[in-house]
């Protein structure tokens, strides 16, 4: 294999140095920290799907005769965007997987971006230095609801189009300017024949863009800050533990990225979703019964459904009752999340940099602050199902909707108490949160067992892989990269003892002193030995420093 | 070698089961995405001519009505007797508790008893659909015996499906029906505890009645409304949307976005959860 294609590179760019530290970045091994993976890789499958259905969509609101394979509508005039949606699904090969795929990896999508939202709240990864990508994240989130709805509206069937309907009655509620916003976003009265193309351009051109900068603004800030990570053996505020970025952690990555590829592309052909079809096209006299949006905006419904009918007059002038649900609480909604880390170290007073997350029970007033919120917002997601609910349960439509309107109130203090109880409690627990020590079973040559209560795994872990100190690693010496006898013997014996404690090297990086990258970065030269594989040859466990390695050796 | 082993056992995996599933994922799509692309498909098809109860033979009327059998008059006085007449009273003239029966038409009387809507259990609630209590024969000997009380009212309707035009049911349901029943006939709640029953058990002869007599809070439609063939052309179409045309898979109960929201969230971002769970750390 010749590298002069790369040696081209690095001797006018100076890749290599880049390319090294890049691959050897120390990402901290932790499930919860994939949740943001998950939305980023729906976001990739929404752009390629994406990219599919444009070929075949058509954004327009002209009326045609639609005599396409669907019997059940033949002659019936509808607009060419949802002519061209029908044609897309049934007429297109794999049309109809792809379009079902984009709306499935939608809803996983928003639905992971708020899973990885908690995540950061509850573990308090929003503070200093972090508040900015937190604003990001916000930024990000705002944009996947908007930009889902969009989405959502731009088929054209009577089910949307009723969305766009409500979309613009919101927009006509706003006081003083809402008139002159729904004309000029609607090119005059609803529905018109602007609002599909204009929907159309934002959806796919004008937020798509804005949100890959912001995903890449998001992750570059991650980078450079580094990632943080939760209390633990070795761990400190000026360190990371984990795994290398190659090729351990970009095989994981790379891994989750299929995994959550096959998940929507099963869930896009096997189960059903918005089947268009059967709604019929959009037309402003008809109406269908039981119209919700998708998930992400169940909560808008919800409070629509659940805010009284008061007509506030003021200064001559009626305020509509929809502006309060549907303009000033996402208003507020948004407005408090993007404003939470000012406001919790107003009361924390607390100006330090915080690498080290929090568990939820070591902040009990943070976390019961996000539960209550987060009940309330369930209290209304639900509620945005009133009528399916009364349905399915025989119940009242009015009863349901008054049952909701007490429980909006009722259920977020009461879920806020509980946690904060929860939380107290588990603080109390003696040893909560250390690692359990494993009993590890010896057999003697005789066949006599004997047990034995180990150190704790993340010790042995540490003990034997972790590389402190604060200068690069040395060049490892030949012996050390290609004699099985460095490769230490008892690292082999964990791991059937203690179901192998890592594939993969856990070593640290140092945070703060240095102004970018961190120390354990190091350059084998070429043709010094190990460095066969370049970039890409595979590493083991490092060669920790001597202090530590001796015993290895034993 | 050291570093492959450790690296397959525990990284390697996932990648190569990922990749497995998106295979196998991608093979399964691929033949939803066939039935629901080839036009001589059973879902297609079945579409297109829609010959629901073996009628045949367009040009036909689409609506005929049943001639009722004078002789059962008295076998259904007895059944009426037996099993309406403590509310209806003993000629159907009605009670403090139910409302006169006479001159209501055959239609009316066999939409609710052939629905299982009456004899009624609760007169203060919504009258339920249930099996009915009697048999065919049966049921038309009662609305014989009520239609022979006094004249007026609809003859009980047979559709003849094979006269009837699908697109045009469409666009009739979709303007006169879909309000409440909702437009994939699936029914809902309305407000005050009255619901709009789902569509999905309803036989040619029921929709019609109903269309036609306008059972409970349904406003009844009469021929100034809806023709014959428009009546008849919403039967069809609500035949059709009890077996839709299904591409794309599972269908999750034509409710629309709050059962896929939960499959959303629940399966598809939980399996991906507990997926990253299993390649993720655990230890602190």
């Amino acid at each position: 294999m010749s590298y002069k294609p790369i040696d081209f590179l690095d001797e006018r760019l100076g890749t290599a140095k880049f390319t090294r530290k890049s691959l050897n970045k120390i990402f901290p091994d932790h499930w919860s920290f994939m949740l943001g993976e998950i939305a980023m890789y729906s976001f990739f499958i929404l752009l390629g799907t994406g990219v599919f259905l444009t070929l075949f969509f058509v954004p327009s609101s002209a009326p045609t005769v639609y005599h396409g394979s669907y019997a059940p509508l033949d002659g019936h005039v509808m607009s060419q965007a949802y002519a061209s949606t029908l044609n897309l699904s049934f007429n297109v090969r794999a049309g109809l997987v792809m379009r079902q795929m984009h709306h499935w990896a939608a809803n996983v999508f928003v639905a992971a971006i708020v899973v990885h939202l908690l995540r950061v709240f509850f573990t308090g990864a929003f503070r200093k230095p972090r508040e900015i990508n937190w604003l990001v994240g916000s930024l990000l989130l705002m944009l996947a609801i908007l930009e889902g709805f969009l989405g959502y509206s731009l088929p054209d069937d009577l089910i949307s189009g009723t969305g766009i309907r409500i979309a613009y009655s919101i927009t006509l509620s706003v006081p003083v300017v809402g008139s002159y916003l729904a004309s000029f976003l609607f090119g005059g009265q609803f529905p018109g024949d602007k609002i599909i193309p204009r929907f159309y351009t934002i959806h796919i051109l004008l937020i798509p863009a804005i949100m890959a900068g912001l995903l890449g603004a998001h992750l570059a800030i991650m980078w450079h800050q580094k990632h943080t990570q939760y209390k633990g053996r070795g761990r400190t505020e000026k360190n990371v533990v984990g795994i290398a970025f190659w090729p351990a952690y970009a095989m994981q990555a790379g891994g989750f990225f299929f995994l959550t590829a096959s998940v929507i592309a099963a869930l896009g052909g096997l189960v059903q979703i918005n089947p268009i079809w059967m709604y019929g096209p959009y037309i402003p006299y008809k109406v269908s019964y039981a119209v919700q949006p998708d998930w992400y905006m169940g909560w808008l419904d919800g409070a629509l459904r659940l805010f009284p009918s008061w007509e506030i007059v003021g200064f001559g002038h009626m305020i509509p009752t929809i502006f309060f649900p549907a303009v000033l609480l996402p208003g507020i909604t948004f407005g408090l999340l993007m404003a939470w880390p000012w406001i919790e170290r107003r009361f924390t007073k607390d100006s330090q940099s915080h690498n080290l997350l929090e568990n939820p029970r070591d902040n009990p007033w943070r976390t019961s602050i996000g539960v209550g919120v987060m009940a309330f917002y369930m209290v209304l997601f639900f509620a945005s199902s009133t009528d399916v609910l009364a349905n399915t349960f025989n119940l009242t439509l009015n009863f349901v909707l008054w049952a909701f309107r007490i429980l909006v109130f009722v259920i977020p203090p009461i879920a806020a108490f509980v946690a904060y109880q929860l939380a107290k409690e588990a603080r109390s627990v003696p040893l909560a949160g250390t690692p359990r020590k494993a009993m590890v079973i010896f057999r003697s040559p005789g066949g006599e067992y004997t047990t034995e209560e180990s150190e704790p795994r993340s010790e042995l872990v540490l003990k034997h892989s972790v590389f402190h100190g604060e200068e690069p690693l040395p060049l490892p010496e030949e012996a050390r990269i290609h004699g099985q006898e460095v490769q230490t013997p008892v690292l082999e014996e964990e791991r059937f003892v203690f179901s192998a404690p890592s594939a993969v090297a856990v070593v640290s990086e140092e945070i703060g002193e240095r102004p970018s990258g961190g120390s354990g970065v190091y350059r084998i030269p070429r043709g010094a030995p190990g460095a066969g594989g370049g970039l890409f040859s595979p590493r083991g466990p490092r060669p920790a420093s001597d202090g530590e390695d001796s015993e290895d050796e034993e | 070698m050291k570093f492959g082993k450790k690296l397959g056992g525990r990284v390697l995996f996932p990648v190569a089961l990922g990749v497995a599933a998106s295979v196998t994922g991608m093979a399964l799509f691929s033949q939803g995405a066939a039935a629901a692309t080839t036009p001589g498909s059973s879902n297609s098809s079945s579409t297109n001519s829609v010959t629901y109860g073996g009628t045949s033979g367009a040009g036909k009327a689409p609506i005929t009505y049943l001639k009722l059998d004078p002789s059962t008059i008295a076998l259904g006085k007895t059944l009426f007797v037996e099993n309406c007449s403590s509310c209806h009273g003993d000629t159907a003239a009605g009670t403090s508790r139910a409302p006169n029966l006479q001159g209501l038409g055959a239609a009316t009387i066999d939409f609710w008893i052939s629905t299982g809507r009456m004899p009624l259990a609760d007169p203060t609630v919504q009258a339920t659909e249930k099996p009915s209590r009697f048999t065919r024969a049966q049921e038309l000997a009662i609305d014989a015996y009520v239609s022979s009380l006094a004249p007026g009212g609809p003859a009980i309707p047979q559709v003849n499906l094979g006269a009837a035009s699908l697109s045009a049911g469409q666009g009739l349901f979709s303007t006169n029906c879909a309000a409440c029943h909702t437009i994939t006939g699936v029914g809902d709640a309305l407000a005050g505890g009255v619901y709009a029953p789902s569509l999905y058990p309803a036989t040619t002869t029921q929709i019609a009645e109903a269309v036609r007599t306008g059972p409970g809070n349904m406003p009844r439609f009469g021929t100034g409304n809806l023709s014959t063939q428009q009546v008849a052309d919403i039967v069809k179409y609500v035949k059709y949307l009890q077996h839709p045309n299904n591409a794309g898979g599972i269908g999750l109960g034509h409710v629309g976005p709050v059962t896929e929201g939960f499959v959303g969230i629940l399966i598809g971002l939980g399996s991906l959860m507990i997926a990253g769970y299993w390649i993720g750390g655990r230890a602190r």
